[in-house]
């Protein structure tokens, strides 16, 4: 197996859902990492089946582009299915192609904690990855619920940072999914006095506030 | 429109979207989406460890209510 193209996933929500596992590791091909860092990251794209021909868009933000365009494709084709309405805003955040769907009622594609909305986007990245032949770490918000869910963390990280800092004992968060980690992780990053660790498998992975030293 | 939902988010996934087929089946325990795709492209919608079904179920348990099923039908044998 190719456990090791992909590190996020050597944790043990692996065992939750005992389903046939593909013989002979056909289903998952080991697609190319899109790192924009490297001269090499962009990748001729395979299985293309868009009509559209993109010489125009070339280089690393090309490729963060034509990801937005197939995800908005893909998700603006579910919201005509399902009938919900909605506008998708695609953009790009950093080295990330960031998709979010705005409007009207979408409590149904959020999902109990966003359960939902963190399907969709891994489907979404699958479809992206299935159009481009690379992977995509695209980051999809629906109904402003990650840019809410990045406020309180952001704030509730910076409590805990300057508690931490004061005090000098370390703090654990509650479980938190990749995503919501990663924000505290960013806030720690640049608090004075404190540093911050994960500890635990998933789902209960946490974030850990340590005094520096 | 529960099928036709199911079928775009496959279709999207595989190698061969052309040979995705979702059928609702109305059964005593309730409604089941029965998905069939090309054998080759079975790995990519179970996904490792289960992981594309299960986002698959939770998208589709979310829009068509908690008692929906989801089956992947392997068809390798037919």
């Amino acid at each position: 197996m190719s456990a090791s193209d992909n590190d996020t996933v050597a944790t043990s929500e692996a065992t939750s859902d005992a389903l046939l596992t593909p013989a002979g590791g056909s289903g998952d091909p080991a697609l190319p990492d899109a790192d924009p860092a490297s001269s090499d990251a962009v990748v001729e794209p395979v299985d293309v089946e868009d009509e559209s021909d993109d010489d125009a868009e070339d280089g690393a933000d090309g490729l963060l582009v034509r990801e937005g365009d197939v995800a908005g494709d893909y998700l603006e084709r579910l919201l005509d299915i399902l009938d919900v309405d909605g506008d998708i805003d695609l953009d790009v955040e950093g080295d990330r192609a960031s998709v979010a769907v705005v409007g009207g009622q979408l409590k149904t594609l959020i999902g109990p904690d966003g359960a939902t909305l963190e399907a969709l986007q891994e489907l979404t990245r699958l479809a992206v990855a299935q159009s481009t032949g690379v992977r995509s770490r695209l980051m999809l918000d629906i109904g402003g619920f990650r840019a809410k869910r990045r406020a309180d963390l952001t704030s509730l990280a910076s409590a805990a940072a300057e508690r931490v800092a004061e005090s000098g004992a370390p703090e654990r968060l509650s479980p938190m999914n990749p995503f919501e980690r990663k924000v505290v992780h960013d806030v720690i990053a640049v608090a004075a006095g404190v540093r911050s660790e994960s500890e635990g498998e998933e789902p209960n992975r946490r974030v850990v506030v340590l005094p520096d030293r | 429109m529960l099928e036709e939902a199911l079928e775009h988010l496959v279709k999207g996934i595989v190698d061969n979207p052309d040979d995705v087929v979702v059928d609702l089946v109305n059964g005593r325990r309730g409604k089941t989406l029965e998905v069939r795709v090309h054998p080759d492209d079975l790995g990519k919608v179970i996904g490792r460890g289960g992981r594309t079904a299960k986002a698959l179920r939770q998208v589709m348990t979310g829009v068509g209510g908690r008692g929906l099923r989801v089956d992947v039908v392997d068809t390798d044998g037919r």
